[in-house]
């Protein structure tokens, strides 16, 4: 993130616009965190206050609350910046609770392992 | 600095960069620097359904170290340009 040169008034990549902003922040481990963007610097590191993470599974989903986050920038993949008028999310998604969120994470969790094995045991065959 | 300045010339122009992790945005290129992290303007994401998550952004900061292309229109680029440019930067540097 440079600082704006005179001729770079109107072409600043800087984050200072988003300041004070609410934000969706995606990570690399892909978590969702949404929050209001309080300091950035050079690296992207940001400063989120009353963060929560949006754990998607399916349809379903559910705004963990974190409070106050120091995110290291090599972490961010992408800060996007909210429409006030749209709708954050698609109308069909349901929102639950955390425990209910976990256990669909976990019966996620389980399906993909489960598919893993099964394709680790069918693997002597050579199919593909 | 070529990409950096090859890339302010695209300013305005619709590109759609994909990131390492397969998410690929589609906007108006609104400002590069130096890292070349990109803020896009008017942006969606191209396969809506799969990122529900990503719906209502439509302003974003792009992290320069998650790009993995930048796709550009065919007549954003002027190849002869861009190959003096290079053949330049490659005498000098």
């Amino acid at each position: 993130m440079s600082w704006a040169g005179p001729e770079d008034i109107f072409l600043s990549t800087s984050l200072a616009s988003y300041l004070d902003k609410k934000l969706l922040v995606l990570l690399r481990d892909g978590r969702k965190l949404l929050g209001i963007l309080r300091s950035f610097d050079q690296f992207a590191n940001a400063v989120l206050e009353g963060a929560c993470e949006r754990v998607i599974v399916g349809d379903l989903y559910c705004d963990i609350p974190l409070g106050l986050y120091v995110i290291r920038g090599e972490n961010v993949v992408l800060i996007g910046e909210l429409d006030l008028e749209r709708e954050e999310l698609p109308p069909h998604m349901i929102g639950v609770s955390a425990s209910e969120i976990k256990r669909a994470q976990k019966a996620e969790r389980d399906a993909t392992d489960l598919k893993g094995s099964m394709r680790k045991r069918m693997e002597f065959l050579d199919l593909d | 600095m070529l990409f950096f300045s090859y890339f302010k010339e695209l300013v305005g122009k619709e590109v759609t960069v994909e990131l390492k992790n397969d998410i690929a945005i589609r906007g108006i290129l609104h400002s590069v620097d130096q890292y070349l992290n990109i803020k896009l303007e008017n942006s969606r994401v191209v396969d809506q359904d799969k990122y529900p998550h990503l719906l209502s952004v439509r302003n974003c900061f792009i992290r320069g170290s998650v790009v993995r292309y930048v796709q550009l229109p065919p007549d954003g680029v002027d190849i002869d340009i861009l190959h003096d440019a290079t053949r330049r930067e490659a005498r000098g540097g």
